[in-house]
């Protein structure tokens, strides 16, 4: 877990996955956040998280092999 | 603007993430040179995001916003003409000897190449610059906090100044290199949003330029002259002060972004990072230029109705530098809202931490380590590092509040950097490509550039600053009285470095190898692949941004 921690584009896109989940998650549960802008935003962020998490494991396994 | 649980939940979750990293990075500190320059193995792709990311302090995107509100689409100029030109130079020519000489730090390249009195100058004028850059990002986000949250100023400055001691103390260039890149992805895509609403709320760009005075929209059609144009400079001065003078002066020689290159794997690597850097700084006006223009559009009577205004200034004038926070609290929506002001605080971070990390690498080796203590070991010195960046961070808090006398930030960075940036140039262009170039040329060069420079400032008034010694010449407006500070210092030092030098001996042909242009041999790469090569990428970068100059003409 630490060299997954210690890869970058790693940690970015976790960081983006909880934001967008922040936004995503809690449009659908408040009013208070249920705002379009909020939903495309938190979809973008969720969407480019992924690749970056993806992306760089895929890297950190070839790095590996 | 009320922040809910959501928005502060993102902020906090931002603060664990910026400390987490300077944790997981500590366990990877074991010497100075981990903790001072990285032990120069970093990916390519992370050296260029923080190449251009120690560039994006709150003074790039809170200061560019406030100049595109005040001046207009010529803002681009500081992109398009103030720096892809010099980061494709210095990635084709400089880098080799940066990288090559295997100096930890731009004085320390001085040193190699001329004398140590040239290094101890520009270390300790260097050293100086980072601070006062660091506590206008520091004060630029008090600011912004205290107007937008109300939350106290000096509480703002104390709180943020930790946060930033904190991951830079834990895992010194490295974390705060991390962190930046971090903070380049929350920037770019928390603030796109906005761009995107504020556009189209403004009707778009076809309706901007019908609602704004034409030359608030063409960067270069009013640069004819000085008069009919809101810098208040005619093109010559901009191409020579920001195109020449400033930009190369900024992003070939300052360490704070040479210093992301040098931590590169390799050679090829190092010469590639400010090219790749160069290929995001193209298209960052859509970031911190275009909201100024729209938030100055949004203001005219034709759009009243949008209910949006930049805050005044307490002087009958408008506060240029809460244009972005007032977009962000008129269309981001709570959650979003969180978003945003967790990017303005990251743009702060990263602008102040980089300042902080570069202080310490320049104070530690270049002035502690040459003047003070020598030969301790390295223990010794990474403690020294560390007590360093805790007393750069105090030093940044200082001068944060000077920088409350200015209402346009960038005004007063510009005029910092062409102080200290401005002669700069002049020694390394000299240096490199002058064999002839002496360690006495480049000291009093330097020396008389910066007087040069603080005399013109006095001799200057624009804006009701400068002419501190007479107000003999009058100039429409700060950022053009940088540029003329800037191009006088540069031309003293040139001619003064080339005299003093015709009059001293230079240094043996074969200390120089590695040093100066003609006595190096030129690196090759031809058996890789053409986008693995500087010259033909930098070749793309300068058409690219020629073409962009003729869009926006």
């Amino acid at each position: 877990m630490y060299k997954k921690l210690s890869n970058l584009g790693f940690v970015i896109g976790i960081f983006f996955i909880i934001i967008s989940l922040i936004l995503i998650i809690g449009g659908l549960l408040s009013s208070t956040l249920a705002y379009k802008l909020n939903f495309y935003t938190g979809f973008t962020f969720l969407l480019f998280g992924i690749l970056m998490t993806a992306f760089n494991r895929n890297n950190h396994q070839q790095n590996q092999n | 603007m009320n922040l809910h649980i959501a928005d502060y939940l993102i902020i906090i979750v931002y603060f664990l993430f910026v400390i987490g990293v300077g944790f997981i990075i500590k366990k990877k500190i074991k010497t100075s040179n981990d903790f001072l320059t990285s032990g120069r193995n970093i990916p390519l792709w992370i050296t260029s995001l923080a190449f251009i990311s120690a560039n994006l302090g709150a003074q790039e995107v809170l200061g560019m916003v406030a100049s595109g509100a005040k001046y207009g689409i010529m803002t681009v100029h500081f992109y398009w003409v103030g720096a892809i030109f010099a980061m494709v130079f210095l990635g084709v020519f400089m880098m080799p000897f940066y990288y090559g000489s295997r100096a930890r730090s731009v004085p320390e390249f001085l040193k190699l190449r001329f004398d140590e009195k040239t290094r101890g100058l520009n270390a300790i004028s260097f050293a100086v610059m980072t601070i006062f850059s660091s506590g206008i990002s520091l004060y630029a986000l008090a600011k912004l906090l205290e107007v937008i949250l109300h939350w106290d100023f000096d509480v703002s400055i104390w709180l943020a100044a930790g946060i930033v001691m904190i991951y830079t103390f834990l895992g010194g260039l490295t974390s705060a290199v991390y962190n930046e890149v971090l903070q380049f992805f929350l920037i770019v895509l928390g603030l796109s949003p906005l761009v995107i609403v504020a556009l189209h709320d403004a009707g778009g760009w076809h309706n901007i330029k019908t609602l704004l005075q034409p030359e608030m929209t063409h960067a270069w059609k009013y640069m004819g002259n000085a008069d009919s144009n809101p810098m208040g400079i005619n093109f010559m001065s901009l191409i020579f002060g920001l195109g020449f003078v400033m930009s190369f002066g900024y992003w070939c020689t300052d360490f704070l972004v040479v210093q992301r290159a040098m931590m590169a794997k390799n050679m090829n690597a190092a010469r590639r990072t400010p090219i790749i850097a160069a290929i995001p700084k193209m298209f960052m006006p859509l970031i911190v230029v275009l909201p100024g223009v729209i938030a100055i559009s949004l203001m005219q009577p034709a759009l009243a109705s949008k209910g949006f205004s930049i805050p005044s200034d307490g002087k009958g004038g408008l506060d240029y530098t809460m244009a972005l926070p007032a977009l962000i609290s008129h269309y981001y929506p709570t959650g979003l809202l969180g978003v945003g002001i967790t990017a303005l605080i990251a743009s702060f971070m990263s602008g102040m931490a980089g300042n902080v990390t570069a202080f310490n690498s320049v104070f530690t080796f270049d002035i502690y380590q040459s003047y003070f203590v020598k030969n301790k070991s390295d223990r010794h010195y990474l403690i020294v590092g560390k007590m360093v960046t805790v007393a750069g961070v105090l030093l940044s808090i200082v001068t944060a509040y000077i920088a409350t006398s200015f209402n346009n930030i960038n005004d007063f960075l510009q005029l910092v950097f062409s102080f200290v940036n401005g002669p700069l140039f002049a020694t390394f262009l000299l240096g490199m490509f002058w064999k002839r170039t002496t360690g006495h040329g480049a000291f009093f060069g330097l020396l008389a550039g910066t007087l040069a420079a603080a005399a013109t400032h006095g001799l200057t008034l624009a804006e009701g600053k400068g002419g501190w010694i007479y107000p003999l010449y009058e100039i429409h407006s700060g950022m053009g009285q940088a540029f003329i500070v800037a191009s006088v210092s540069w031309i003293v030092n040139f001619c003064t470095t080339i005299i003093v030098s015709l009059f001293t001996r230079p240094k043996p042909e074969a200390e120089l190898i590695g040093l100066v242009y003609s006595l190096t041999e030129k690196p090759s790469y031809h058996q890789d692949k053409w986008y693995l090569k500087v010259v033909p990428l930098g070749i793309i970068l300068i058409v690219a941004t020629i073409i962009l100059n003729l869009i926006f003409f």
